[in-house]
């Protein structure tokens, strides 16, 4: 398993900038689809702006963020030392039926990836992130299949898996 | 890719064309050229989205902001958006308030 450097933010205003990066670096390593890379970056982009918005109550605090690569999958891991927080309990699991002034953005996060996983150890918020990688004859595809059953899950279901 | 925005109104149509990144740190400016454009004598709204190629749900926002403030019975017409942005759209159900068309 490979894996990228870890990085430690502190909410500053380039840290969307550090977690795209990183994002496209590992999308690179694990040879992702343009559209699973996109839906990695959204779900890390989300899950780091709700914890600097909301999980320090104003305060700046720590995100730590870590990208891999296994045979399978593509994961990120994203730490922080805030209140425990499960953003699978503060999202919606389906569509609205009418148009909502928020809370788009754990939605996307939570339902946007293959997988997304959360535990509190040790005193810090731990959020995984994974994304199936694709077998290798289909790499060069956008995974349309895949994404199509994805988009039907999280409409009909909101599930995270 | 820096956030560019620019709008222009003629005949109640006020158009944006939309560059760039629209995220949590590009979302508030924006939010407030939607805020000074949209208008109540607007009749349309049509946001030129080719260029757009990245939007979180800050810029989702911005765009249910527009819909709110332009009121019923103005149609939001989204031309040119790109694949990743659509879909993040239609995942929120978002679409069904709007027009989306791949050309003008």
């Amino acid at each position: 398993m490979r894996t990228t450097d870890r990085f430690r933010l502190t909410g500053d205003y380039g840290m969307a900038l550090v977690v795209a990066d990183l994002v496209t670096t590992v999308a690179g390593m694990g040879r992702l689809s343009k559209r699973q890379a996109y839906r990695l970056r959204l779900a890390a982009d989300e899950i780091t702006t709700n914890i600097t918005c909301h999980g320090y109550c104003g305060e700046k605090g720590v995100v730590d963020i870590e990208g891999g690569v296994g045979d399978d999958w593509v994961w990120l891991h994203i730490e922080d030392e805030a209140p425990p927080f499960d953003p699978t309990h503060h999202c919606r699991v389906t569509v609205p039926d009418a148009v909502q002034e928020g809370g788009y953005g754990l939605f996307l996060a939570v339902t946007g990836i293959d997988h997304f996983a959360y535990d509190y150890s040790g005193g810090r918020n731990r959020n995984t992130l994974l994304v199936r990688r694709l077998p290798a004859h289909e790499d060069t595809l956008d995974g349309g299949t895949d994404d199509e059953c994805h988009r039907a899950a999280g409409r009909r279901t909101g599930s995270v898996h | 890719m820096s956030f560019q925005a620019k709008v222009r109104s003629q005949d109640g149509v006020v158009t944006f064309r939309l560059a760039g990144e629209l995220d949590s740190r590009s979302a508030p400016r924006f939010h407030e050229m939607i805020t000074q454009a949209v208008v109540p004598a607007a009749r349309k709204l049509v946001l030129q989205m080719d260029e757009l190629s990245y939007m979180s749900s800050a810029g989702l926002r911005c765009l249910v902001y527009a819909h709110q403030r332009a009121g019923n019975g103005v149609d939001i017409e989204l031309v040119g958006t790109q694949p990743e942005v659509a879909e993040t759209i239609r995942l929120t159900g978002f679409d069904r308030s709007l027009i989306m068309r791949a050309h003008r």
